[in-house]
């Protein structure tokens, strides 16, 4: 790999690893368009002359200064509303947006992989090496964690340590950035025939 | 991997939280905070005579309205064209073309995306590891780019599934001669939850 693609990898791997935040800015750009529209057309509709589709533009000016004599319960409500959502849309934007996704070191490629193919994997792995029916093998895979669950069967005890060995032996061959510890859970009731 | 500028969405988006937070904090204030109520209503009638004398002022002769409310319209048609093109802009980037060789003696060589696309999708087809495949090919700082991206049967280790793809990549390098870069990007779905496990160990 040249050093030249190794830059364009990382470029790729940061973008694939984070949303673009696109939905949001597409959802806000079309609400500001219809407002921007909308007080166009009153705009428009006032300087012909002709009577307002909802609220002329002088009204608009004269009620967003008299705000104060208002009822104050609607105004205050309604202020803090939309305070709270521009609040959380500021912590959208600054926030990294991380997809629950991971990058694998392979020498050809950049490559991501989605967790739940990661947690997939690891059940797998995990309810072989526990001795347990696949389908009573939850894994969960987040950022840096893997929390395997496992519900052995009546009479067949399940061993921790190899379940623990087994995950991470094969988190260690996935390479994968950043890394990921496995923890094992081994539920103390089994059930009958699973 | 498409040309999406999130800079640009990010900031959109911060504007917007910034613009409702002062707004909705200032109205909050104006009836719930005696003295600020006190001071709205003192400098809501100046402004309202402000405005007031700046639209005489600005009247056009012959038509009776002022210039302010044609530029507010003015601006407000340029900021839809804007947020239109802004709008437009999101999740480009494709490309048609994968090589271009410089123009030699003997003529000039461009392989197009598809070929690579064609030929990547086909060997991908024939592992049953895969429940189903798509190369698509986007310009990323002006080079063409492979995005491979496989839905993994249930079970299937992801280090498996990146060296399959790896090999055919390099399978690819052969046929074309040349490196493409190229993405791997393997994920799951809900195709994959409703498929057989994968019986490969």
């Amino acid at each position: 790999m040249s050093s030249d693609n190794k830059a364009l990898y990382a470029r790729i791997s940061r973008r694939e690893t984070h949303s673009p935040r696109s939905l949001l800015a597409i959802v806000l750009a079309v609400v500001l368009i219809i407002v921007f529209a909308w007080v166009g057309t009153e705009v428009v509709i006032a300087l012909l002359g002709l009577p307002a589709l909802l609220v002329a533009p002088s009204d608009m000016f004269a009620s967003a200064l008299g705000l104060a004599e208002q009822p104050a319960g609607i105004v205050a409500a309604a202020g803090i509303v939309a305070a709270v959502i521009g609040l959380v849309l500021i912590i959208l934007s600054l926030s990294p947006g991380r997809r629950a996704r991971h990058v694998i070191d392979t020498e050809r490629a950049a490559t991501v992989v989605d967790n739940e193919v990661i947690a997939s994997a690891l059940a797998r792995h995990a309810s072989y090496a526990g001795n347990v029916d696949p389908d009573n093998t939850t894994v969960s895979v987040s950022h840096r964690r893997a929390v395997v669950d496992l519900t052995p069967t009546s009479g067949i005890p399940a061993n921790r340590d190899d379940v623990t060995e087994a995950v991470t032996a094969q988190l260690d061959a996935y390479g994968l950035r950043p890394t990921v510890r496995a923890r094992v859970q081994i539920a103390e009731k089994a059930k009958v025939g699973a | 991997m498409n040309s999406t500028n999130r800079a640009a969405n990010r900031l959109l988006i911060f504007v917007c939280g910034l613009l409702l937070l002062v707004v909705g904090a200032a109205a909050a204030a104006a009836v719930l905070v005696p003295f600020v109520r006190d001071a709205w209503k003192d400098t809501s009638g100046q402004v309202t005579d402000q405005v007031a004398s700046w639209l005489e002022q600005t009247q056009l002769s012959g038509l009776g309205v002022s210039w302010i409310l044609i530029a507010v319209v003015a601006l407000l048609v340029i900021a839809i064209i804007a947020l239109i093109v802004f709008i437009s802009r999101q999740g480009r980037g494709h490309t048609g073309i994968a090589l271009t060789d410089p123009t030699s003696e003997h003529g000039s060589t461009v392989i197009e995306s598809s070929v690579a696309e064609h030929a990547l999708k086909d060997a991908l087809d024939a592992h049953s590891e895969f429940v189903g495949s798509h190369v698509s090919t986007y310009k990323v700082r002006r080079t063409p780019v492979l995005k491979v991206s496989v839905t993994c049967r249930r079970g299937v280790s992801p280090k498996d599934a990146a060296a399959i793809v790896e090999s055919k990549l390099h399978a690819l390098d052969e046929l074309l001669g040349r490196e493409l870069p190229a993405l791997i990007q393997i994920s799951g779905g809900f195709r994959a939850r409703v498929t057989k496990t994968t019986r490969l160990q």
